[in-house]
């Protein structure tokens, strides 16, 4: 226990030097300079931007609230967790000596819905349970010291994750800036897209990305990742992510028998009933393994190096794409594998008949994402007429991917019904805060944001929001807590059980080191634990993983002291946490007993909004 | 009325006894006649399983209540007293002979009921009972060399209730005998040697396929009705493709046989597959077996709450260490330094490997000119998450490669790096392999990767020295792979095929991998397809009908092409006309077809589609106590349906 503390109060002497340290930097440059050593952090806080500055300039203007209010949400969802913990703790402790209370009762009281996932993640601390039925004073200890380390290890999690500020553009030309960190699906950027940009929700939206030097576009699967493709493109990269609705995204589920019968006449397949379009869908994606269609037919591969283009006779298989070679029948024994599917994506390409000099512009290839130039390991193909295109591209999709695209579609269309009804309830409400979509995420982010976004896209934003803009340009040292009077500063080595408060707020004060190794990721913005149970264990690969190869570990005081981004954005926390915008007044009963630190480091403390609950998808992919 | 004498054969009298004769009127009922029967042969034993056969009408007089006369049974009749349940010589899936009782007497379907109640397998309307191929050479010794599991003194249960003794159904655990018949049962037997295969059957053509489903047993009539003889052997197999709930908790033995027979459709090179899906075929395979060697079936279904168990054990020791520099220590993950050489082709060069100090660390690969230069810059790092790995070994030519595809923006590059020998290429081809997958050393899996390549490695060592020994150590690769690869392929350039395939499946468990086999196997195009020689109304050529769960096929004879496809959910109506041997079907917007069978009788065709528009019916869930009676009455209501063209039909 003792050693414990004594850490934790090390690394919160730590964190205050790195906290004045920031400020004087921050103070010393103004904000707009672009960072001095480029480093491959760098990445991590842009994409869509020529470069890092534009950026940071265009966090300045009409998407810093949008930015802001994610981040407060965040922030937020984690404060009001360990707020409500805390509570429940303070609450509970009084009656813990009373032997009736069943010490787990005692340790996780709040099972509400909206603590499930806090309290789930408990279950390290709830994994000795002492039996006897008096919760000695040994065990409230165990308890605290548990809530340390695990709060200490979400930290440091938390730490690791990866932000990305993503410029999204959208058909009609606009654009929207919002930050995706690395647990985030794809399907949860759009459904955060939905709200920014108030279109009609519909199944087909998509997000996707393009490439200028392939001329190529993807449609991303709801269920991928967004961070880690964007991460691997290159600095200077033209690429860009793009918003629209994309006919081709979920057709196969719409009109399966195109798909599954396409050999047979169009018209007939036309009316075929829903029950019989089911009963396809069943068949091909329910069973065992999902049945690819039986794709065949001419194509042409354009050859390596040259630029010539070859007919040859491919097959589709769930192993792969296959080609028949010349004199040879159609056999499996005798197909050659062109490529398999595990390593590589398909991609639409455009104008191909000038670039490659290929036969028509109905070309797809396939490569490994991390390619972004011409290069020979890119499979060129090219079909006659654009169904044909379509027919093969979703075919290899259902090969790659298999029954997660049917469970995205379904998700998807579910999303669709829901936003369709909240959309036009949240019309005849639009004057209050509250906001259009079902998720608690949402009202995260609204509930921060004072013109709820129920108000057109865009520029109104703008106006409404000026705390964030103006600390960032005036880049004040990390400010004491203004919000609410600290609690009496505990000593850090209690043992008393009464004075609860002390633990969630070490740990928290002890973040600073861990997010030395990988400075890049905003400061504390708290870990939305929901995935922790998961994630938790093994813990190290996951939060290594994170930050891959990228200059690791550089040596704390200089990333904090070259890249401005971190200041700023501790600033949009600080700031957006305490000062004007109308927060909802935080739900649980009790105010957020906020920690209480020696002065200088950094506090925040935002009304609670319901927890994110949708990174929990994303989380085994980090491991 | 007048008393006559009938003519009863009791078989358990022996061979040479003369007929019993019993003076019997004509109307005493069949139960009067064995009442007379048991009371003459003064022999005092359970006669309960008894009946009596008619054997010139190949009929079974199971009806006590009924009289001689409502039989037909007059005094030229010769009947036998016999036992309705007798040995049979049961074909496995797996290749394995099984002796066991089954009924003789009652319609196959039942019969195979029957079976799979004692060999504890679910959906037994999925199996059926078919007549081996006819070996041309029957060599005696061959046969009496056969191993031979036997079942028979396992008695028929009527109760449905499997309690679990020991992990496995209570009838297996009587003896150390009947348990190893259960483990042969529910774990997949090793890999055939080569030559075995090579010598098995093997379909060469479509038209070899379309004569396996000739040999299908009639399930509404019963054994002895269809001239199955006592001792006689039959293949048990699943006949329908179409898998219902399978459910690894309760069908060890149902998936493992499924598994086999799967197995040996690859094998035998009954559904054509592609060579990289052949390759990933052999590798599960190995895999397999070697799960198979060192777990059983049950233990591996509780893979995932050891698993958890684990994690939780973890868990309470990380907090109660609750030292936080260890905490801090165990988050760093481990490297591994040593020389490598290092090898990047390029176009124009002829510059070989190269010699560096490597450290391997998280997920990538920072190589330096020297151990001395190792904490400076490195001359570069490879970050190889996301990467192409793959094995480019000879053991005997003493080459540890890996090769490595690193994808950059430019393109992939292409990196090799030579191991000096096979211990530090496992280790580093283990840690290449997790990094590709964004794992790092301290995976738990990293030390059963390490395993599973040296064990790999070891068994190309042994096959490219004594190709024909087989232990549980060293599989010959041949042995996973169809004839034609086994020809195409010397075990030495075998192994590293399967190898590569063998990467990305190795940290499957026992039960995944089954499942994973199992699912590629039924991904095949031409998975599940039973082939008919019929010939269509007013064709003149035969052609080939391929039955599968959902469509029939028309395919071509001469070319293989699939002609027409026509789906079951737009079928009105089927029938059989019996005279002339001839189905027909009607589909939506007056699509008519009829066809008669070339080579199969054209009940078999019945049978398989109605059995398969039945099995479509079958409630997708079902409570596992449910289960039985269900289908058993659905069966039920299932045979008298298929029987009514045959009534009616009868009577024209």
């Amino acid at each position: 226990m003792d050693d414990i503390d004594a850490m934790f109060s090390d690394m919160l002497q730590e964190m205050d030097l790195l906290t004045q340290s920031l400020g004087e930097e921050a103070e010393s440059a103004p904000l707009p300079k672009p960072p001095t050593i480029p480093g491959p952090q760098e990445m991590n806080f842009s994409v869509g931007f020529t470069d890092f500055n534009a950026s940071l300039h265009d966090l300045e203007d009409n998407d810093l609230d949008a930015l802001m209010a994610d981040l407060v949400a965040d922030i937020s969802a984690t404060e009001e967790k360990f707020a409500t913990e805390k509570d429940t703790l303070k609450g509970s402790a009084p009656v813990a000596p009373i032997p009736s209370q069943p010490p787990s009762n005692l340790s996780f009281p709040g099972s509400s819905s909206t603590l499930r996932q806090a309290t789930s993640s408990n279950s390290i601390a709830a994994t000795p349970p002492p039996p006897t039925s008096k919760p000695s004073k040994e065990e409230l200890e165990e308890q605290i010291k548990a809530d340390k380390i695990k709060l200490a290890l979400e930290k440091l999690k938390e730490a690791k994750v990866k932000k990305l500020v993503v410029k999204v553009e959208i058909m009609d030309g606009s654009s929207k800036t919002l930050m995706v960190d690395e647990r985030q699906t794809v399907r949860d950027v759009i459904d955060n897209l939905f709200e920014k940009t108030h279109c009609d929700c519909n199944v087909d939206w998509s997000v996707c990305e393009t490439n200028p030097d392939l001329q190529t576009e993807r449609g991303f699967e709801d269920h991928e990742n967004l961070v880690e493709p964007l991460s691997t493109w290159t600095r200077d990269t033209e690429n860009k992510v793009l918003f629209h609705e994309k006919k081709d995204k979920y057709e196969v589920f719409r009109n399966p028998q195109n798909f599954y019968m396409w050999k047979k006449d169009k018209k007939s397949l036309k009316d075929m009933k829903e029950k019989d379009k089911e009963q396809l869908l069943e068949e091909n994606f329910c069973g065992a393994s999902v049945i690819v269609p039986d794709l065949e037919g001419i194509l042409y591969l354009k050859e390596d190096g040259k630029k010539s283009w070859k007919q040859r006779y491919f097959l589709l298989r769930a192993s792969g794409l296959y080609y028949s070679p010349k004199g040879k029948t159609k056999a499996s024994r005798d197909l050659v594998c062109l490529v398999q599917f595990d390593n590589v994506n398909v991609y639409y390409c455009k104008e191909y008949r000038i670039k490659y000099k290929a036969p028509t512009d109905h070309c797809f290839i396939l490569k490994h994402s991390q390619i972004q130039k011409e290069s020979q390991y890119i499979r060129y193909l090219c079909c006659d007429d654009e169904w044909t295109m379509t027919l093969w591209v979703t075919g290899i999709r259902i090969a790659k991917y298999g029954k997660q695209l049917y469970d995205n579609y379904k998700a998807a269309v579910r999303k669709a019904a829901g936003s369709a009804t909240w959309a036009s309830r949240s019309i005849q409400a639009s004057s209050s805060a509250s906001t259009p979509s079902p998720t608690p995420k949402a009202r995260a982010a609204n509930g921060h944001a004072p013109q709820p976004a129920v108000e057109t896209k865009g520029s109104s934003n703008q106006t409404s929001f000026p705390p964030p803009p103006a600390s960032m340009e005036t880049l004040p040292p990390p400010p004491p807590d203004p919000m609410l009077p600290p609690p009496p500063p505990a000593p850090p080595s209690t043992n008393k059980v009464n004075q609860f408060p002390p633990p969630p707020q070490f740990p928290q004060s002890s973040f600073p080191p861990p997010p030395m190794d990988d400075l890049p990721p905003p400061p504390p913005p708290p870990p939305e634990d929901s995935e922790l149970p998961p994630d938790f264990l093994p813990p190290p690969p996951p939060i290594f993983s994170s930050c891959g190869g990228e200059a690791l570990p550089p040596p704390p005081p200089d990333p904090i002291a070259s890249l401005p981004p971190p200041p700023a954005l501790q600033n949009f926390a600080s700031a957006g946490g305490a000062p004007p915008p109308p927060p909802p007044p935080p739900p649980p009963p009790a105010p957020a007993p906020a920690a209480s630190k020696p002065a200088g480091s950094v506090r925040k403390v935002a009304p609670p909004p319901p927890k994110r609950t949708t990174p929990q998808l994303a989380a085994p992919s980090v491991g | 009325m007048a008393a006559w004498d009938l003519t009863v054969t009791v078989e358990d009298l022996g061979p040479d006894a003369p007929p019993l004769q019993i003076s019997v009127t004509s109307d005493l009922h069949i139960g009067g006649v064995i009442l007379k029967l048991v009371e003459q042969t003064n022999l005092k034993r359970d006669w309960s399983d008894h009946a009596l056969w008619w054997e010139q009408k190949q009929q079974w007089l199971l009806r006590t209540g009924w009289t001689l006369d409502k039989c037909g049974v007059h005094a030229d009749a010769r009947l036998i007293f016999t036992p309705q349940h007798k040995p049979l010589r049961l074909g496995l899936p797996n290749g394995a002979t099984l002796k066991m009782r089954a009924c003789f007497s009652s319609p196959v379907f039942r019969t195979v009921m029957g079976i799979c109640r004692v060999l504890n397998l679910r959906h037994p309307e999925e199996l059926s009972l078919l007549r081996p191929v006819e070996e041309k050479k029957k060599k005696k010794d061959k046969d009496s060399s056969e191993e031979l599991y036997d079942l028979t003194d396992v008695p028929l249960t009527a109760g449905s209730v499997q309690a679990l003794y020991n992990g496995m159904p209570a009838h297996f655990a009587d003896s150390p005998k009947t348990e190893a018949v259960y483990k042969m049962l529910s774990v997949s037997l090793p890999s055939p040697a080569p030559e075995a295969i090579a010598k098995l059957y093997r379909p060469a053509s479509i038209v070899d396929k379309t004569h396996i489903h000739t040999r299908w047993l009639d399930s509404s009539r019963s054994l002895m009705q269809q001239g199955i003889q006592e001792n006689d052997k039959l293949g048990l197999r699943f006949k329908y493709y179409t898998f219902h709930d399978m459910d690894p908790k309760y069908d060890a033995v149902r998936l493992t046989q499924l598994y086999e027979q799967a197995r040996w459709a690859i094998l035998l090179e009954d559904i054509d597959c592609t060579e990289e899906e052949m390759m990933l075929f052999g590798a599960l395979q190995y895999h397999i077996g070697k799960q198979s060697l060192s777990q059983d079936m049950v233990s591996s279904c509780q893979g995932m709450d050891d698993l958890e168990s684990a994690l939780k054990s973890l868990e309470v020791k990380m907090v109660g260490d609750g030292n936080s520099t260890d905490m801090l220590d165990n988050m760093t993950a481990p490297e591994l330094n040593d020389h490598l050489k290092i090898f990047r082709p390029k176009r124009l060069t002829l510059k070989g490997y190269k010699q560096y100090w490597c450290k391997f660390q998280e997920t990538s690969i920072s190589y330096y000119k020297s151990k001395e230069d190792r904490y400076g810059e490195p001359i570069q790092q490879l970050n190889l998450k996301g990467c192409e790995v793959a094995p480019d070994v000879n053991v005997a030519g003493q080459k540890f490669c890996i090769k490595l595809l690193i994808p950059a923006p430019e393109g992939m590059n292409e990196i090799y790096l030579r191991c000096e020998n096979e211990k530090q290429y496992s280790q580093w081809m283990a840690a290449c392999k997790l990094a590709s997958k964004g794992l790092t050393l301290l995976d738990s899996s990293y030390q059963s990767e390490v395993q599973n390549i040296q064990t790999f490695l070891s068994m190309q060592r042994s096959s490219s020295a004594a190709p024909t020994s087989q232990t549980d150590e060293s599989i010959n690769t041949h042995s996973l792979v169809s004839p034609r690869y086994q020809k195409k392929y010397k075990p030495k350039q075998l192994t590293p095929r399967i190898l590569e395939a063998y990467q990305n499946i190795a940290q499957l468990s026992l039960t995944s991998a089954i499942l994973k086999f199992l699912q590629i196997w039924q991904a095949l195009p031409d998975f599940g397809i039973s082939y008919f020689m019929v010939r269509f109304k007013g064709s003149r050529k035969d052609e080939v009908l391929g039955i599968a769960n959902n469509r029939l096929i028309r395919i071509d004879l001469g070319v293989g092409d699939v002609v027409k496809t026509w789906r079951y959910s737009n079928m009105r109506q089927w029938n059989v006309n019996w005279d002339i041997r001839q189905v027909a079907i009607e589909f939506d917007g007056n699509i008519n077809i009829a066809f008669g069978c070339v080579n199969a009788d054209c009940k078999v065709v019945h049978e398989y589609i109605g059995g398969y528009i039945f099995m479509s019916t079958r409630a997708r869930q079902q409570s596992d106590t449910l289960n039985e009676e269900l289908s058993e009455h659905k069966t039920a209501t299932h045979r008298e349906k298929k029987n009514i063209p045959e009534a009616t039909n009868g009577g024209n």
